[in-house]
């Protein structure tokens, strides 16, 4: 069983069967699957509406703004700083105890949206505040992911 | 704000608990066991019938029993035929949303009784650590990143002590105390451990930073039902039941799904003001509870909380009004919380001391039994009045019960 994100078509590409039905979240769905398809070419992408012109977080499916549905993709900077931070060492699972201890925690983008994700500590130590920049590197479950990098670009 | 009579409209006539252990001589039990143990109690403890039960509300489905619509699966166990039921799914914020469904239903005149039930045997049946870290973040956009419970709620952590200037030794204040009063109580689950120290927390094994081993949660090691039956003030002071407590306010608020998205969510109380990660929906909540009760944290004689870590406790306590923002670190350290002599706060030893099971439902028959002069060996003299937090993660959802020996209005 992998959790890494597949091209799935939902639901008819991969039937879910009842007792999967918190498997099949892992994968991306109609709403996400614009995101990691940028993923594999090295891209982050945001939600934007373009009458509000806002960036919203990637599972966003409304405008939180004027309630548009049209919402499309747009490329990110990839830049931002960190807001908040922990590091982990006791994992969740055995997939990642090899690891620990590593730092997740939560970027705020230069487009107004934070993002859960993988925080690596080089060059720079990891700070709140601390300047970061997006990378793609492959973690512990084998799936290929947005990470960001303490230190400007 | 809506005004609203129903505050003292409804009272709690019955209470029923059941508790699992691995070493039961006749094996550990199933939720839905303990679950119909104890609702066969309460509604033994409040003298009613089945055919009584008008409505039944039960918490978020039980972790170890996972099927869809727990509610049915009780019902058809307990052989009731409720006109009004439902699975009340607030996260663990629902185990308290139950009573607060109850008395609309009661207050509006449709039914006469209401059962409410959690129960939960996780600690019996499951690897809680790694379900719960499958079952705290979002599947696609946190999960992937190797998320620790603990490292999802540090993320509230790290702002909270980053902007409120609270230290480790000032959270580590809850997990003493919380421990002296867990020394206290027969079931709790770190009762057998003795007492701690500021010393021990914040040399104990760091889990996830900046959050120590001492200042999270235990999983409670067996199983727990609890179960309420309520009814109308009329029926309550009718003479029919032996006791009555009443449910002087109540509230309840709920701002996020999950903690990357958390930053997303505001543009409505209680985070018109902007994104943070220091704010909860405790205080909105509280707020709703005190209006409809007439009564001010000043009146609380008992507070509990399952907030599940010690910094979050803290958030509580200044969020239920014990303190202004951001002095919760300090209104502990001062003693504000102390077993001797502060605000009787966890008395059962909360989710770090007595462990976190079914949704933390123990905590309000807490309340109920001090009120009654029933805590053995950690009653606390006079309680007229407590206040209930129930927390559903990542400090997402909040309600907040007021419980009365008497009814305030
Ligand atoms: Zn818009």
């Amino acid at each position: 069983m992998s959790f890494a994100p597949q091209k799935v078509d939902w639901s008819r590409g991969v039937p879910l069967r009842a007792g999967d039905w918190f498997i099949g979240l892992y994968q991306p769905s109609p709403e996400t699957v614009g995101f990691w398809d940028a993923v594999q070419h090295g891209e982050l992408v945001l939600k934007y509406c373009p009458a509000c012109d806002k960036c919203f977080h990637p599972k966003r499916i409304v405008c939180t703004d004027c309630g548009s549905a049209d919402l499309a993709w747009r490329t990110a900077s990839g830049r931002g700083h960190v807001y908040s931070y922990s590091e982990v060492h006791r994992a969740p699972s055995g997939d990642f105890a090899g690891s620990t201890p590593y730092t997740v925690g939560i970027v705020a983008l230069e487009e107004g949206v934070h993002l859960f994700t993988r925080l690596i500590a080089e060059p720079e130590p990891i700070a709140i505040d601390a300047p970061v920049t997006v990378d793609f590197r492959v973690l512990e479950l084998g799936q290929l992911l947005p990470v960001f990098v303490v230190g400007a670009a | 704000m809506a005004t609203t009579t129903i505050g003292s409209a409804t009272a709690i006539v019955g209470m029923g608990r059941a508790l699992g252990q691995r070493d039961d001589p006749d094996g550990p039990k199933t939720p839905l066991q303990l679950g119909a143990i104890a609702a066969r109690r309460a509604m033994a403890a409040a003298g009613i019938t089945r055919a009584e039960v008008g409505a039944l509300f039960t918490g978020r489905t039980p972790q170890s029993y996972m099927v869809l619509q727990y509610n049915q699966a009780l019902l058809n166990e307990l052989k009731i035929g409720p006109t009004f039921n439902t699975e009340v799914t607030a996260h663990g914020g629902g185990a308290l949303g139950t009573l607060q469904l109850a008395a609309l239903a009661l207050h509006a005149g449709v039914i006469d009784y209401a059962l409410c039930v959690t129960n939960e045997a996780s600690g019996l049946w499951m690897d809680q650590v790694g379900s719960n870290a499958a079952w705290e973040g979002d599947l696609q956009f946190e999960a992937p990143y190797g998320p620790s419970t603990p490292s999802i709620y540090a993320q509230f952590a790290c702002r909270y002590m980053h902007e409120t200037g609270t230290t480790p030794e000032m959270c580590a204040h809850v997990s003493v105390e919380n421990r002296h009063w867990a020394l206290q109580h027969p079931y709790a689950a770190m009762r057998h451990k003795g007492p701690i120290t500021i010393e021990d927390v914040l040399a104990s094994r760091m889990i996830a930073s900046p959050l120590r081993m001492l200042d999270c949660a235990v999983w409670y090691p067996g199983g727990i039902a609890t179960a309420i039956v309520l009814t109308r003030a009329d029926i309550a002071r009718g003479g029919r039941h032996a006791e009555a407590t009443w449910l002087a306010g109540f509230g309840q608020c709920s701002t996020h799904e999950w903690v990357g998205e958390r930053m997303g969510s505001w543009g409505f109380a209680p985070l018109e003001d902007g994104p943070n990660l220091v704010r909860t929906g405790t205080a909105l909540a509280a707020k709703q509870a005190y209006a409809m009760s007439g009564l001010s944290a000043h009146d609380m004689h008992i507070a509990q909380s399952s907030a599940p870590f010690s910094f979050a406790n803290l958030m509580i306590l200044e969020e239920l009004g014990f303190c202004p923002f951001g002095e919760g670190g300090r209104f502990a350290a001062d003693g504000g919380i102390a077993f001797d002599g502060g605000l009787p706060f966890n008395t059962m030893g909360g989710y770090l001391s007595f462990g976190q099971v079914a949704q933390g439902l123990y905590n309000l028959q807490e309340v109920v039994d001090q009120i009654h002069g029933r805590a053995e060996g950690r009653q606390v003299p006079g309680v007229e009045a407590g206040i209930v937090h129930g927390h559903g993660g990542p400090m997402a959802c909040h309600s907040v019960v007021i419980l009365t020996r008497e009814p305030t209005r």
